[in-house]
C-alpha cells in the first residue's frame, strides 16, 4: 500500500499535475476549437442518452405495468351463442402446462369505431361491467382518471384525445348502429388498452352495460384471459386457445391477442424512434471524434516546435498524449453529463408523442445505467481516436523539430501549378488549398455524406407520411379503400346488386381479416379477397405474385424466412377443424400482424370454412364522403358494420405523421449545426494554419473578398462530390436502411418514393448553405493585417 | 526637374496600448522621387519600418496625407489599398515570406496574376526576371523550404518585380542573409535602379546604405536628415566619405 502511494506520488502525482497545465494551456490557447469540440459532443451524449433511455426503459415500463396489473399473456373472446365455448375455454386452458393463471368472464363484443386524434379509430371492441372488471385477478384495471358521474363510459387512458373528455358524451359507432356514452374516466390496461392490439377494452358502468346489451348491437360473448409461464410463447397459446374453440364452434365469431403482438405493436413509434435516433446520435459521434481528432493534428503541426522543445527537455511522448488525452477526457466528461442532463429535459417530449401510441403512462426517472454507458462509450471513443492520433507524436525528433525541419506539409507535389492552370486564379488557388488539405477533405466529406443521407431520409420522410402518406399507410395499414362494408353472407347478393347500380362506386371487391393455422408453425392473419388483381395496394405482395385459385397462398416475407419455406413450396393450413394444402406463390409484408399473415383468394379460404360475413372495400368516385355514402348504404341495406376508412386512417397515421414531423425538424435542426460548427472548427483551423500565407497574399494585393472566396471555394469541390456521391447512395440506399431498421415490424423491403425534386433541391441547397457558411465563418480573414507579418503579429 | 512618385504631409502614426499612447512618426513632410533609390536608416525604434508601411500602403497613417502619383492613398478602404499595393508596388522582406506551398514559379505568378491574366507574357517576363537575378529553370520547380536564403530572397525581388511596380520597398532585405549573399541581393537591387526602378529600402546596415543615392536619417519619429549621394558607383570613396560624415552628424 506504502509502495503505491510513494509510486503515485513520485510518479502519477507529478504527471497528472504537468498534464493538467498542459491541458489547460491547450484550452485557453483553442477556447473557439474546443467549444465547437463540446458542442458537437454534447449533442452525441443528449442523443445517445435518449436513445438507451428508450431502448433499456421504455418499453420495460410496459412489462412494469404488465406485472403490476397482473395482465395477461393471451387473451382469447369468442361469442357464446352456445353455452359450451366457456367449458371450452377452461378445459383448453386447463390442459395446457404452460398456462399459470386463468379467468374467464361474459362480455359483450363488437367490431365499431370511436373519435380518436380528429379522426376514427376502428377495433374490436370488448365491454366489461365495471364492478367485473375492477374485481379481475387476471389483467387488473388501473383508474387513471375517475370522476363523479355514475352512467357511462371508462375508455384506456389512449383515447384521451381531442373532445373526449371526462363528463362529455362519446359517440361510438357499432355494427351499423350509434351508441353514446359519458365518459366517466379513463383507465390503464396493459394488453387491451390500444387498437393496435386487435382489441380494445371499454368499461362500462352497470346500467349502461345492461342497456347496450339490450341494443342488439353487440354480441355477447366469453373472454378468457391467461397468464402462462413462458411469455414468449404467447402467440402459440393465443392460436392454440383460438383453434381449440374454433374446431369444436366454428360459426362463433372470435378475437385474440397475445402478450407478443401488444408488446410490439404498442412501440412501433418508440422503435421507429429510438432506431433514428441512435443513427443521429452515432452519425454525430463520428463526426465530433473525426473533428476532434482533424483539431489534435492541426495541434501537432502548430506546435511542433514547442513539442519539440518539450521533448528535449525530457517530457516522453506518453506524457504529451496525456496531456492531450486528459484535456478531451475532461471536456468531453462535462459536455457527457450536461448531454445527459438535456436528454432529461428533451425526454418529456419525447414521452408525450409516444404516449399517443403506448396509452401507457411513463413517470420520468433517473436511470443509472443509460447515463454510465452513454459515459463509457463516449469516453472510450476519446480514449480511442485520441490514442490513435497522438501516436505521431512519437515520431517528432526534438533536434528537427527544434529546427523546424519537421515541415507540416509534404510538398512533393505542386497541385495546380499556376503556370499550367486553365482555371481563374482564385478557383486554382482554392484547388491548392483543397489539395493540400487531406485532413480537411476527409473530415468535410465525412460530414456531407452524413448531411446527405439525412436530407434523402427527411425527403423520404416528408414525402412519404407528411406530404402523400399512401406509401407509409401502404406499409403500415396494408390495403386502404375509401369505405368498408360488412354484410351478412346471406346479404351479399342484394348488397352487390346495390352497389353496382350505385354510380358513386368506382369499385368495390371483398377483403375479410380472419385467423388460420399454419401446421406445425404459427397463427396466421389470413386475408382473403375476390379478386386480388383489384387491390389498391399491389405492394402488399412485392415478391412472386398474388394467389389466383383456390389452393394458392401467399405469405409473409418475415414468417416465411422464419420457417425457410420458399415459392413454390406446399403448406398446411387449418381453420374450423379442417385443413387445406396450399401453393406459396408470393411474398407479403404489412406491419399489421408484424409478419405473421398471409393471403388466400375467397375460394381458397372457403375450402376450409364458408366466410359468415363479408367485409367489403368500396372505392368512390371524386367527392363522394364516406360516412355519408355509409349512411346511406345502411339506410337501405341491413349491414352488420361499416368504416370511412379515410376518418379512421386520418386518426391512426396523426401519431406517425406528429412523430415524423418532430424527427425531420429535429434531424435538420442538427444538420444545421453540425454543418455551423464543422465548417466553424475546419475554417478556424485553416485560417490558424494559413495566417502566415493570407498575410503574405494581403501583402501582394489579395483583398479580403478574394481570400474569403478562396477559402470558401477550397471546400466546395469536396462537397459538390460528397454531397453527389452521398445523395445518389442515399437514394438507393434508403429503402434498404429503411427496411433494416423496421424488420422487426415485418417488414423487408421498403418502397418508399425518394422525392427527386426535393432531393435536388436540399442537395443543392446543402451546397449553398455550406458556400454561404464558409464565407461567413471565413470573415475573421478581415483581422489578417498585412503588416501583423512585418511586426510578427 | 525630378519627378514626386509618392508625397507625405503632415504624416503622423500613433500607437496605443495599455493606456500609453505612442507617437511613432511626427508630422513628417515627405517626397520621393521616380528612379531614386531611396534608403531609410535610424536607430531601433526611430519608426523605419512604421514610415516604410505607411508609404506602401501597408497600414494607414494616424493623421496626414498620403499622395501617389497625384492619387490620394491614405483614405483608401483595406481593399482600396490592396488594389493599390498591387498596381503599384513591390515588395522584398526581411523574412522573405514565400508561401511555402507553392512552387518558386508558383509563388511569383500567383503575384503576377492579380495584375495580368495574359498568362503567357507573365510566364516570360518571370523567366526574364529569373534570370536577371541568377535563377536557374530547375529551381523555378523548387519549393522555397528547398531554396538557400540567396536564392529565395532573389525569389522574393522577381515576386515583387513581376508587376513592372512604379515603387520597390524593401524592408532590411540583408537582414536575414550571410554576407556574401546580402551582397549578391544588393546588386541585383541596384542593376535594377540603375534600369530606372524606384526603390525605398529601411536598413540599418552602412554597407547595404551606400548603395542608395538618398538616405533619410529617422530619430524619434521624424525626418532628421536628407542626404544626397548621386548614384552608387563601386569603390567611389568621396561619396562612401559623405555617407559617412552624414551619419556622424546624425549620431549614427
Amino acid at each position: 500500500m506504502g509502495s503505491w502511494r510513494l509510486f503515485w506520488k513520485k510518479w502519477g502525482g507529478s504527471v497528472m499535475r504537468k498534464s493538467i497545465i498542459f491541458a489547460g494551456s491547450n484550452i485557453r490557447r483553442a477556447k473557439g476549437q474546443t467549444a465547437a469540440v463540446a458542442v458537437l459532443a454534447f449533442l452525441a451524449a443528449l442523443m445517445l442518452n435518449l436513445w438507451l433511455m428508450l431502448a433499456m426503459d421504455y418499453k420495460q415500463n410496459f412489462d412494469r405495468c404488465h406485472d403490476r396489473l397482473n395482465a395477461e399473456h393471451a387473451i382469447v373472446v369468442i361469442t357464446d351463442e352456445d353455452s359450451g365455448v366457456r367449458d371450452c375455454l377452461a378445459e383448453a386452458a386447463e390442459q395446457d402446462g404452460r398456462t399459470k393463471e386463468y379467468s374467464i368472464e361474459n362480455v359483450l363484443l363488437m367490431a365499431g369505431s370511436l373519435p380518436y386524434n380528429d379522426g376514427e379509430v376502428n377495433s374490436n371492441f370488448v365491454f366489461l361491467e365495471k364492478e367485473a372488471a375492477l374485481g379481475r385477478s387476471v389483467g387488473k384495471i388501473e383508474i387513471v382518471e375517475d370522476s363523479s358521474f355514475t352512467s357511462g363510459i371508462y375508455l384506456p387512458m389512449l383515447y384521451k384525445t381531442g373532445d373526449v373528455v371526462v363528463g362529455k358524451p362519446v359517440r361510438i359507432s357499432l355494427s351499423g348502429q350509434d351508441v353514446e356514452f359519458t365518459v366517466c374516466g379513463f383507465f390503464n390496461s396493459a394488453m387491451a388498452g390500444s387498437h393496435n392490439c386487435s382489441m380494445a377494452e371499454m368499461i362500462l358502468t352497470g346500467d349502461a352495460y345492461e342497456s347496450l346489451a339490450a341494443t342488439g348491437a353487440v354480441y355477447n360473448a366469453v373472454m378468457c384471459s391467461v397468464r402462462i409461464t413462458d411469455k414468449t410463447k404467447s402467440e402459440d397459446y393465443a392460436a392454440m386457445l383460438s383453434n381449440a374453440v374454433s374446431a369444436q364452434y366454428p360459426g362463433g365469431f372470435g378475437v385474440a391477442t397475445s402478450y407478443a403482438l401488444v408488446t410490439t405493436s404498442r412501440y412501433i413509434s418508440q422503435m421507429i424512434a429510438s432506431s433514428v435516433i441512435s443513427a443521429m446520435a452515432f452519425l454525430v459521434l463520428m463526426i465530433a471524434l473525426i473533428v476532434m481528432a482533424s483539431n489534435i493534428v492541426n495541434y501537432i503541426q502548430e506546435n511542433m516546435r514547442d513539442l519539440g522543445a518539450l521533448k528535449a527537455v525530457g517530457y516522453t511522448s506518453g506524457q504529451l498524449a496525456g496531456a492531450l488525452l486528459l484535456q478531451f477526457l475532461g471536456i468531453w466528461l462535462v459536455v457527457a453529463l450536461l448531454g445527459i442532463g438535456a436528454a432529461y429535459c428533451l425526454f418529456p417530449g419525447v414521452n408525450s408523442m409516444m404516449i399517443a401510441q403506448t396509452g401507457i403512462p411513463y413517470e420520468i426517472h433517473f436511470l443509472p445505467l443509460p447515463a454510465l454507458l452513454t459515459l463509457v462509450l463516449l469516453e472510450g471513443a476519446v480514449c480511442l481516436a485520441v490514442w490513435l492520433v497522438c501516436r505521431r507524436i512519437k515520431g517528432i525528433d526534438p533536434i528537427a523539430a527544434l529546427r523546424s525541419g519537421v515541415q507540416t506539409h509534404s510538398f512533393k507535389r505542386n497541385f495546380v501549378p499556376l503556370e499550367r492552370a486553365r482555371a481563374p486564379l482564385n478557383l486554382a488557388l482554392a484547388l491548392k488549398t483543397m489539395l493540400s488539405g487531406m485532413k480537411q477533405n476527409v473530415t468535410v466529406c465525412v460530414t456531407m455524406l452524413v448531411l446527405s443521407l439525412i436530407i434523402v431520409f427527411s425527403g423520404v420522410m416528408i414525402e412519404n407520411f407528411i406530404r402523400d402518406s399512401t406509401s407509409a399507410i401502404n406499409l403500415i395499414v396494408g390495403e386502404t379503400a375509401d369505405s368498408c362494408i360488412s354484410i351478412p353472407a346471406e346479404k351479399e347478393e342484394e348488397f352487390l346488386r346495390a352497389m353496382e347500380a350505385d354510380d358513386r362506386v368506382e369499385k368495390i371487391y371483398l377483403y375479410n381479416s380472419l385467423s388460420v393455422w399454419h401446421e406445425g408453425g404459427a397463427e396466421l392473419m389470413a386475408t382473403l379477397c375476390d379478386d386480388f388483381s383489384q387491390v389498391n395496394n399491389s405492394d402488399v405482395c412485392f415478391e412472386g405474385r398474388f394467389p389466383k385459385y383456390d389452393n394458392e397462398v401467399a405469405v409473409a416475407m418475415k414468417y416465411a424466412g422464419e420457417k425457410k419455406m420458399k415459392i413454390g413450396d406446399e403448406i398446411t393450413l387449418e381453420t374450423g377443424g379442417r385443413k387445406g394444402v396450399y401453393i406459396i406463390t408470393g411474398y407479403t409484408q404489412i406491419t399489421n400482424n408484424l409478419g405473421k399473415d398471409c393471403l388466400l383468394t375467397r375460394e381458397g379460404y372457403e375450402r376450409l370454412e364458408k366466410l359468415q360475413n363479408l367485409n367489403y372495400y368500396l372505392n368512390l368516385r371524386e367527392g363522394v364522403s364516406g360516412a355519408e355514402f355509409n349512411e346511406d348504404v345502411a339506410s337501405r341495406i341491413d349491414v352488420n358494420i361499416y368504416i370511412d376508412i379515410g376518418s379512421v386512417l386520418e386518426g391512426a397515421t396523426a401519431v406517425y405523421i406528429s412523430l415524423m414531423q418532430a424527427i425531420v425538424i429535429a434531424v435538420l435542426f442538427l444538420s444545421l449545426i453540425i454543418i455551423i460548427f464543422v465548417l466553424y472548427l475546419i475554417i478556424r483551423n485553416l485560417l490558424s494554419a494559413k495566417k502566415r500565407e493570407y498575410g503574405i497574399l494581403k501583402a501582394l494585393g489579395y483583398t479580403t473578398g478574394q481570400l474569403i472566396l478562396q477559402t470558401a471555394l477550397s471546400f466546395m469541390p469536396t462537397v459538390m462530390i460528397s454531397v453527389i456521391v452521398g445523395t445518389v447512395l442515399s437514394c438507393f440506399g434508403i429503402n434498404p436502411l429503411l427496411s433494416g431498421f423496421m424488420s422487426g415490424l415485418g417488414i423487408v423491403k421498403c418502397t418508399f418514393i425518394v422525392p427527386a425534386g426535393f432531393t435536388l433541391a436540399a442537395g443543392a441547397g446543402l451546397v449553398l448553405a455550406t458556400f454561404l457558411f464558409a464565407c461567413l465563418l471565413s470573415l475573421r480573414i478581415r483581422n489578417i493585417a498585412p503588416k501583423g507579418l512585418l511586426t510578427g503579429e | 526637374m525630378e519627378k514626386i512618385l509618392l508625397k507625405t504631409e503632415s504624416l503622423s502614426k500613433s500607437f496605443s496600448g495599455g493606456g500609453i499612447l505612442q507617437h511613432v512618426l511626427k508630422n513628417i513632410d515627405l517626397e520621393l522621387y521616380q528612379g531614386d533609390f531611396t534608403v531609410i536608416m535610424g536607430a531601433s525604434g526611430a519608426g523605419k519600418s512604421t514610415l516604410l508601411y505607411a508609404l506602401s500602403g501597408m497600414d494607414t497613417p494616424s493623421l496626414g496625407r498620403i499622395t501617389f502619383g497625384g492619387r490620394v492613398i491614405s483614405d483608401l478602404t483595406p481593399d482600396g489599398l490592396a488594389v493599390f499595393r498591387r498596381e503599384h508596388c513591390g515588395f522584398v522582406f526581411q523574412q522573405i515570406y514565400l508561401i511555402d506551398g507553392m512552387s518558386v514559379m508558383d509563388n511569383v505568378l500567383a503575384a503576377g496574376l492579380l495584375v495580368s491574366r495574359d498568362k503567357k507574357a507573365l510566364v516570360r517576363r518571370a523567366e526574364e526576371l529569373f534570370r536577371a537575378v541568377d535563377i536557374p529553370p530547375e529551381i523555378q520547380r523548387k519549393f522555397p523550404t528547398q531554396l538557400s536564403g540567396g536564392e529565395a530572397q532573389r525569389v522574393g525581388i522577381v515576386r515583387a518585380l513581376i508587376n513592372t511596380p512604379e515603387i520597390l520597398f524593401a524592408d532590411e532585405p540583408t537582414g536575414a542573409l550571410n554576407s556574401k549573399t546580402g551582397l549578391d541581393v544588393l546588386d541585383t537591387l541596384t542593376r535594377f535602379n540603375d534600369s530606372g526602378q524606384s526603390v525605398v529600402m529601411v536598413t540599418h546596415d552602412v554597407r547595404s546604405a551606400r548603395r542608395g543615392n538618398r538616405i533619410l536619417y529617422l530619430k524619434d519619429g521624424a525626418i532628421l536628415g536628407d542626404c544626397r549621394l548621386g548614384k552608387y558607383v563601386h569603390g567611389d570613396k568621396e561619396r562612401h566619405g559623405k555617407l559617412a560624415a552624414f551619419l556622424e552628424e546624425m549620431g549614427w
